[in-house]
């Protein structure tokens, strides 16, 4: 590999990508001026904007009471409101008085403008619309009094006369609300009548000391005020939020006075004493503004930053025919995708940097220009320095992971329009998961580190959202950054794949026929599937899974909930993981036994699959156990614990439960696994590329996140059997036998003597495996592994040089 | 120069199963001649070339470019040739002088010499006139100017053309022609694809005719005159491509 020819290769597509328009749209002119502008917009916006007046009505506002008062002459009292004036002039209080020594009508009349009404007209409908209340208020006592009676008469039908009238009440509310809808004002306040009389006796009374009364005495002694709003109008609820606010206070006001009045002491009114501590320093709460902000729109920008320069590089090259030309110089494949990658990471980089930058300034230009308009509580400001250097840190390992993508994807497309189609789904998926990175319950956890995306929005988020955060999160900085470089790596071995893909650099543009595509498949049938088959089985048999999701929960209601469960396992490991993929073999395969390695199996290979189960039961629950108590996966959630313990509870028979759980398992997934889906990946002749793929798929289908971990580490040993035995009964008795000692294990506690060396018991009573037992298991399960593994190679070289025909799966004489 | 010995590839189609784009091609070239690979669309004379070019591995057989087998040193061989297809095309957005200079620089060729190769290059092909132009803004004629330039910017000992002339008019096909003859006469080792017999005719020392994969026949043109007793090389193509038709009929 040489240096000099991907330098070359990167500043000829750099200076390439700044001659493109587009790209120096998409990267500075875009954040450069868009952001500043947006900014500006925003604060003309707000300058102009002023907030309309909101019309309250009160009715009958001279019953209130007096001491103190809730009106003056302008309305509603500025003390009652937290904004004073500002809130004041918000709403246009009209008090219907009738001694008009200080009303409104005493003013000289209002100007009005366009669209607004009268007082007069105000008044005349707020009038109705009472009326219709007191209907309405009436037909409820009425209801309510005849449903009393029709209670204690068991289960006898409502009378026709009560259903009427429940009709009436909903057409009275239908009027109201129309009524409500038709008339100019946001908030209606109905004073009852003689409701400040009623107030200023029961502050009498409570002064007198005669402090019996009961709740529901006060309610028939004073009046209730009624408060008519539309909670589903905007308008009105800004409205009644302040007229709400107003009357709280009144009420605190006038509870305050009955107080005085009765010369208790004011500090019954908060008998609780509560009292608010905020340690949060001012650039702590500007923090976190920011660290919920700028994860996202890293991740975001990033990303864009890498889609449109990869597409010029990757189908842009093939689709202005320069493809070709650059194959045949002298660089290597892998010099040239570095070059492309180093490329497409700086764009990507840059407009990340620049986007923010530009995104932060103009935030903090905005706070200044705005200054007080802004709530507190929201600053602009910022992040410091050390935060800052986290953001470049980790944007690098980010940004190489989306341009090593974007790049293969790219290059996988054909033309620039087919990588955009490619490229899209990549730029949901990311959103998806910032999208659930912003929530605040998310945080950093051990499994959530090795999370691709996920892991540097969640560091960041933490390391934005404060300083004494960092401490405890740097811990996870390393394996972020680890995992995160070892995805790109993945992603840019991919790319240079494609770049070695004689399929992918001269794919002709076909037209593509869906039918005629069926009838080609069904016709051009071989001996194993091909490989989008097998990612097509599986796809079928993960959407299965998913729509039975809803119809696997444990029935609790009935007897035996537990047997149902263990049916409703059997069914659906024969009907959603099993027949897909048989049904798939008959249909497009000629060999089902190819497809599924129908083969008997030598008797040394069935022993490493019995061996090998035995071996690696020890390793898995130690590793599991050790797993879950460093938190990298969580514990089982309640319900998957559940369900366990009902099918395991009440007398089941061994042979029944080995049935269930160990026999249909060990047949059904690996029918599926290891023989349709392992065929048709192998069937290219990268076979760990195959058994990789396999076993991720096989552990994506256990859900359950450290139930997908073990079932794709044992994924890796039972695809490795299937292709060193090329038969699937080796795969089939492992699998078995891992299920059946775990059932076991799990059941049986007391059996095994517990000698504290080879074994132990936990503090639960649970059967541990130690230190030597473990290291023995291994070492042994290790060396069969190897020997496995050396056997398939030697296979595998002999089918290079063409000893083994390459396409014939089966390279045995006898077995054709 | 060249030497290719039962050449097989074939290709995954996902419509027919295998598909065998060359079926056992064997020849060889030597320096200072033109070798004409003469054949109707779809014959493999690209799938050859780009084997040649190390583009596409060859699924058996054996070709050696100045003795470098082209499967184990692709770079090698890729610095000994020059390819010029009409797939081979440039950037829009770098001058005629940057991408010479670019490819220049790829093949290694050390900096103070490769300006004066670039001047005697855009002397020779009469370029200087667009020297700083964008491949945006040429015409197909000044494009495939700057295509010979690139192809030949390392001065290598084996020039392969697939199809130069397909698509342009006369005067730039004449051009193009003109310039290839001036690099035989300068002792390249040239291999020249088409499906024009006129160019044969004018060009080629010696000539393949290739049908379905597979050589049909091979010589210079008075020997294959005299063999096939067809001194019309129009004909003797379409009789050979007949006879071949038939056969695979038969086959069948």
């Amino acid at each position: 590999m040489s240096w000099k020819n991907i330098k070359l290769v990167f500043l000829r597509e750099v200076r390439d990508q700044l001659r493109d328009r587009r790209t120096l749209f998409m990267i500075t002119v875009l954040p450069v001026l868009l952001y500043p502008m947006l900014g500006l917009g925003i604060v003309e916006m707000m300058l102009t904007f002023s907030e309309q007046q909101r019309v309250v009505v009160i009715l009958n506002a001279d019953d209130l009471p007096t001491a103190p008062s809730l009106l003056d002459e302008n309305g509603i009292r500025k003390d009652w409101f937290e904004g004073g004036d500002a809130d004041t002039s918000k709403l246009r209080v009209l008090a219907e008085r009738t001694t008009s020594s200080t009303g409104t009508e005493s003013q000289a009349p209002r100007k009005l403008r366009r669209g607004e009404k009268s007082d007069a007209e105000l008044l005349a409908s707020a009038h109705q619309l009472k009326e219709k209340v007191d209907e309405l208020r009436r037909l409820n006592r009425e209801i309510a009094r005849p449903q009393e009676t029709n209670a204690q008469a068991d289960g006898s039908r409502p009378e026709p006369a009560g259903l009427a009238r429940k009709e009436l009440i909903a057409a009275t509310q239908l009027e109201i609300s129309r009524q409500f809808g038709a008339s100019c004002f946001q908030v209606l306040i109905i004073v009852p009548k003689g409701y400040g009389q009623a107030m200023e006796t029961m502050q009498l009374e409570i002064r007198k000391g005669s402090a019996a009364h009961s709740s529901e005495e006060i309610a028939t002694l004073v009046p209730q005020l009624l408060v008519i709003r539309n909670s589903a109008d905007d308008k009105s609820m800004v409205a009644f939020g302040r007229v709400q606010h107003a009357l709280q206070s009144w009420e605190d006001g006038v509870r305050q006075y009955s107080f005085e009045q009765a010369s208790l002491p004011l500090e019954l009114q908060h008998p609780s004493r509560l009292a608010w501590v905020e340690v949060a320093r001012e650039e702590q709460v500007a923090a976190s503004v920011w660290s919920k902000l700028f994860p996202a729109l890293l991740v975001i920008m990033t990303l864009t930053g890498a889609f449109y320069p990869a597409i010029d590089l990757g189908a842009g090259e093939k689709e202005r025919g320069t493809m070709e030309t650059l194959l045949i110089s002298p660089a290597k494949r892998v010099e040239l995708v570095l070059g492309k990658f180093a490329t497409i990471m700086l764009f990507s980089c840059a407009t990340a940097i620049l986007n923010l930058m530009s995104m932060g300034l103009t935030g903090q230009q905005m706070a200044a220009v705005m200054g007080e308009g802004l709530n507190n509580s929201v600053s602009l400001d910022f992040p410091g320095f050390a935060p800052l250097m986290w953001l470049v840190i980790l944007l690098l390992p980010l940004s190489a992971l989306f341009s090593a993508l974007c790049l293969a994807l790219a290059t996988f497309a054909k033309s620039t329009k087919e990588g955009q189609y490619y490229l899209t789904p990549l730029l949901m998926v990311v959103m998806g998961l910032t999208m659930f990175c912003l929530s605040p319950a998310v945080e950093m956890t051990p499994l959530y580190s090795v999370i691709p995306v996920v892991n540097v929005a969640l560091l960041l988020k933490g390391l934005l959202l404060s300083a004494t955060n960092t401490e405890n999160l740097v811990v996870y900085a390393i394996p972020v950054l680890v995992s995160s470089i070892g995805y790109s790596v993945l992603a840019l071995w991919w790319a240079i794949e494609l770049y070695n893909s004689e399929d992918v650099l001269f794919r002709e543009a076909e037209k593509f026929d869906i039918r005629m595509w069926f009838r080609q498949m069904l016709r051009t049938k071989d001996a194993v599937p091909a490989f989008p088959e097998a990612v097509f089985c599986f796809i079928m048999i993960l959407m299965l899974q998913f729509v039975a999701m809803t119809y696997m929960k444990p029935d609790l209601n009935i007897t035996d909930p537990g047997r149902a469960m263990m049916r409703l396992i059997v069914v659906q490991q024969l009907t959603m993981v099993a027949c897909p993929a048989v049904f798939m073999g008959v249909l497009l395969t000629t060999s089902l036994r190819a497809t599924f390695r129908l083969r008997r199996p030598t008797f040394l290979a069935m022993a490493f699959g019995i061996g090998l189960a035995f071996l690696a039961h020890p390793l898995t629950v130690e590793l599991s156990q050790f797993l879950v108590e460093h938190q990298v996966f969580p514990e089982l959630p309640e319900s998957a614990r559940q369900v366990m313990t009902l099918m395991k509870t009440g007398d089941r028979p061994v042979w029944l439960l080995l049935m269930v759980f160990a026999v249909t398992p060990a047949i059904c997934e690996e029918l599926a696994f290891r023989g349709f889906i392992l065929s048709g990946l192998a069937r290219g002749g990268r076979l760990a590329i195959a058994v990789g793929i396999s076993s991720l798929m096989f552990g994506i289908i256990h859900m359950i996140p450290q139930q997908a971990f073990n079932a794709a580490l044992l994924g890796l040993v039972l695809g490795l059997l299937a292709i060193y035995s090329r038969s699937l009964f080796p795969a089939m008795a492992f699998h078995f036998f891992n299920n059946a000692i775990a059932l076991l294990h799990a059941g049986e506690k007391g059996r095994f003597v517990a000698d504290g060396v080879f074994f132990s018991r936990d503090l639960e009573g649970s059967l541990r495996y130690e230190a030597p037992l473990i290291i023995l298991c291994a070492v042994a399960g290790i060396l069969i592994i190897i020997h496995m593994i050396k056997v398939v190679m030697k296979e595998q070289d002999a089918k290079r040089r063409g000893l083994i025909p390459a396409f014939q799966e089966n390279p045995e004489p006898s077995a054709q | 120069m060249i030497r290719v010995q039962g050449l097989f590839k074939e290709f995954d189609d996902p419509r027919n199963g295998m598909f065998r784009a060359l079926d056992d091609v064997s020849f060889e070239v030597r320096p200072g001649e033109i070798y004409g690979l003469l054949g109707p669309n779809g014959a493999g004379k690209t799938t050859c070339l780009r084997i040649l070019s190390t583009v596409l591995r060859p699924t058996r057989g054996l070709a050696e470019v100045d003795g470098i087998n082209v499967v184990r040193d692709p770079e090698g061989v890729r610095s000994r040739i020059g390819f010029m297809s009409c797939n081979t095309g440039i950037y829009d957005r770098m001058t005629a002088c940057e991408m010479v200079e670019y490819y220049g620089r790829l093949y290694g060729i050390p900096e103070g010499k490769l300006q004066s190769r670039i001047d005697e290059i855009f002397d020779m092909l009469q370029m200087n006139d667009i020297r700083d132009r964008l491949g945006g803004k040429m015409s197909t004629g000044m494009k495939q100017k700057v295509s010979i330039a690139r192809t030949i910017v390392h001065d290598p000992p084996v020039i392969i053309f697939d199809e130069p002339t397909s698509g342009l008019d006369v005067l730039v096909a004449r051009a193009v022609l003109k310039a290839v003859s001036a690099l035989r006469d300068q002792g390249k080792c040239i291999i020249f694809s088409t499906h024009i017999m006129r160019e044969v005719e004018k060009l080629c020392d010696r000539i393949a005719i290739i049908h379905r994969g597979k050589i049909l026949a091979e010589g210079t043109l008075p020997e294959l005159a005299d063999k096939y007793q067809q001194p019309d090389v129009e004909e003797l193509f379409f009789e050979l491509i007949q006879r071949r038709e038939d056969e695979v009929a038969g086959e069948k």
